[in-house]
């Protein structure tokens, strides 16, 4: 399998402040790779020093193939960078914006109206080309922030945050148009800290925390290696959960409460016997998926949203 | 790149209409306002009263020579009112009254050596007023000094050669305007406030150059196969063809409306492009230096403002003082301005004004080499 982005021990820091301490990470073509963690943990920095932004201090850095400090120009044609900010010219329309941004990537005449075009469908806002992006929801700014990325129709897209701030209705359209590129092949670097756009959009993730890569892999095999498998128990109101014994004690969660171990089967089978015994209604009995929240929690100490 | 850089500025230019009050609006506001005042400029006239006591032909053709000497119109009030009169000019609301006492024709046509005598009462703080009036009254004064002396002569029986040897001046002006066109307010205030304006346009190049800095921009673009001095580039072709087209417009705007002659349309285009490539060069090197707007807005207003005064754009610069001419001449402005009255009012062309185009020429390379030279640390604090 070929591999989109090699990162192997990046370090990065600014006027004595260290962002990155020893970044290693490896992101194959045509996947979507989730970067995951708190503000300042060096989320940006890394996509920066991907999209030929910034210089770095120490390791070595292929993007497509090609070493990003010897070969920016040629990387730069095949990628296309979204940033966490709206860069957009708010009083030009989305029509004007893309043929700048487009332009700016070398796309002209015929094929530029044709690219622009296709994704302004992509992003929903074909009836909307000629209005000011200044009267557009936010989310529909950051709907065109994302098409001014892919008019060049580029091999890798980094997204830096692109959901911040915005509708259920246009991170639809984004998850929608991030799924479609997947399917053409286009690899995609996706950072946020909403850990369910990874479990939704990502197959492969790496959290980083004050520098470092404290998980990376397939997502589903850092939730086995990392989450802590669960039961969750919903009663009829009133009713308490009975003890189980060789398990700990369940947590309150939701309208029921969860049962953490590495032992689900017996847990539930355990559960399902004594709620039998004691004539309880059972409204929801299951073994509950690790989410990467519990794993985050696990490996930092706190939750994403606190940090 | 540099040409979609520059188009897209002129897009947005297009959209921002304070762009057209700061580069045009207020300009010709300017023009407007000063033209209205100085373009009649040495044909206007000053209102002064006068009480005729003596109701004679001869005081009668005094007040007729002073309205002959050009720049006063005389309004006669009655005696009665000289009360009045005296006492608005102590409250500063009139400049000056004339009163001709009795006797005053008798007094100027006898022989008997008699003087007349006419009375000015003025306010002291109307010099500007007063003060050519009362070089006017003494000129008249030494015209009828001159009458008596020639009628002496004439009664002595002497010849006539003789006579106009003795009443010619022994000193005589001789008045030679080199100007190949006349010099008025127009001719200074429409140049004047031409280059004033063209340095406000380094306001919405430092607006601008802040803006996509701080909104990302700058970073998102270094993210394309856009080479960065292209963005510079297409930034500063933006504004430059701005800033022609707006010395072209308050220029055409001087000459239709006011009639303001133009002279050497070359000389005046080399002028306006040399001048547009100053401002802007100037605004992209202090747009590469100032790290907020409101510093830049600073920087911006000494330059234009202090250059105005200093370069002679609001009043001729041979009105301050020798070591404010000195500090003017490291302005642009003053060569600028220079070079406009060296076309316009004294007829030169390009061949005559090279040292003012090769100043502002010089400016302008300087600010290139300083907005080249900080670039690099300009997209440094874009990308970090």
């Amino acid at each position: 399998m070929k591999t989109a982005i090699e990162i192997h021990g990046l370090g990065k820091s600014y006027g004595g402040k260290t962002a990155l301490r020893n970044i290693s990470i490896t992101v194959r073509e045509g996947s979507c790779f989730g970067l995951l963690g708190p503000n300042g943990a060096g989320k940006s920095t890394t996509m920066k020093i991907l999209a030929g932004l910034l210089e770095f201090d120490a390791g070595t850095v292929k993007v497509l193939g090609a070493d990003v400090r010897r070969s920016g120009d040629r990387i730069r044609e095949k990628l296309g960078y979204v940033p966490q900010s709206i860069t957009l010219y708010e009083k030009l329309s989305p029509l004007d914006n893309l043929t700048f941004f487009g332009e700016m990537y070398g796309v002209r005449g015929d094929e530029l109206k044709k690219r622009m075009g296709e994704v302004l469908e992509q992003v929903g806002l074909a009836d909307r080309a000629k209005d000011p992006i200044a009267s557009f929801s936010g989310g529909m700014k950051r709907r065109i922030n994302i098409a001014a990325a892919l008019l060049h129709k580029p091999k890798l897209i980094i997204m830096d945050e692109p959901t911040v701030g915005i509708d259920p209705q246009s991170r639809n359209h984004i998850f929608e148009m991030i799924r479609a590129l997947k399917r053409e092949g286009v690899t995609v670097l996706y950072s946020t800290h909403y850990m369910e756009e990874v479990e939704a959009l990502c197959d492969h993730l790496a959290i980083i925390d004050h520098g470092n890569v404290i998980a990376e892999g397939e997502l589903n095999e850092v939730l086995d290696r990392f989450g802590t498998q669960a039961v969750y128990l919903e009663l009829a109101e009133g009713e308490q959960p009975p003890a189980l014994p060789g398990f700990g004690k369940p947590a309150a969660q939701g309208r029921g409460w969860l049962l953490e171990t590495a032992s689900p089967l017996e847990a539930i089978t355990g559960w399902a016997s004594a709620c039998k015994e004691r004539a309880l209604s059972v409204k929801r009995l299951e073994v509950v998926r690790p989410s990467l929240e519990t794993v985050f929690l696990a490996l930092t100490g706190t939750t994403l949203r606190d940090s | 790149m540099w040409w979609t850089v520059a188009r897209k500025e002129w897009k947005l230019l297009i959209k921002e209409k304070g762009v057209f009050f700061w580069l045009l609006g207020l300009p010709i506001a300017f023009i407007v306002l000063f033209g209205g005042i100085f373009s009649d400029n040495g044909r206007s006239s000053v209102e002064i009263s006068y009480i005729d006591l003596d109701q004679s032909a001869a005081s009668r053709a005094f007040v007729q020579a002073i309205e002959g000497a050009g720049g006063y119109r005389m309004t006669e009030a009655a005696e009665g009112e000289m009360a009045d009169k005296i006492q608005q000019i102590r409250d500063g609301k009139e400049a000056v009254l004339l009163v001709i006492p009795r006797g005053f024709g008798q007094a100027v046509e006898s022989a008997d050596g008699s003087q007349a005598s006419v009375a000015v009462y003025r306010d002291a703080a109307a010099e500007s007023t007063a003060g050519p009036l009362l070089a006017v009254l003494e000129n008249l004064a030494n015209r009828y000094r001159d009458g008596k002396v020639k009628t002496a002569l004439e009664a002595t029986g002497l010849s006539e050669a003789w006579q106009e040897g003795v009443m010619a001046a022994p000193l005589r002006i001789d008045d030679r305007p080199e100007n190949a066109a006349s010099f008025s307010g127009i001719t200074q205030y429409v140049p004047g406030y031409t280059v004033m304006f063209v340095f406000f346009i380094i306001i919405s190049m430092i607006r601008r150059f802040i803006g996509d800095r701080d909104s990302g921009m700058v970073a998102r673009l270094r993210s394309t196969t856009m080479k960065p001095v292209s963005y510079l580039a297409g930034m500063w072709v933006a504004y430059l063809v701005v800033a022609l087209i707006q010395c072209a417009a308050l220029l055409a705007f001087g000459h239709w409306v006011y009639g303001m002659t133009l002279g050497d349309v070359g000389a005046v285009a080399a002028l306006v492009v040399t001048l547009a490539l100053c401002g802007t060069g100037l605004g992209l090197a202090l747009a590469m230096l100032v790290k907020s707007e409101n510093q830049g807005m600073a920087y911006t207003q000494l330059l234009a403002f202090g250059g105005a005064v200093l370069g002679g754009l609001w009043f001729p610069s041979d009105l301050m003082p020798a070591a404010m001419r000195t500090i003017g001449h490291f302005t642009p402005q003053f060569w600028a301005q220079k070079a406009f009255q060296d076309i316009i009012v004294r007829g030169m062309h390009t061949a005559d004004i090279w040292p003012s185009l090769l100043v502002l020429a010089a400016f302008a390379l300087a600010g290139l080499a300083v907005a080249l030279l900080r670039f690099k640390t300009f997209l440094k604090s874009a990308l970090g």
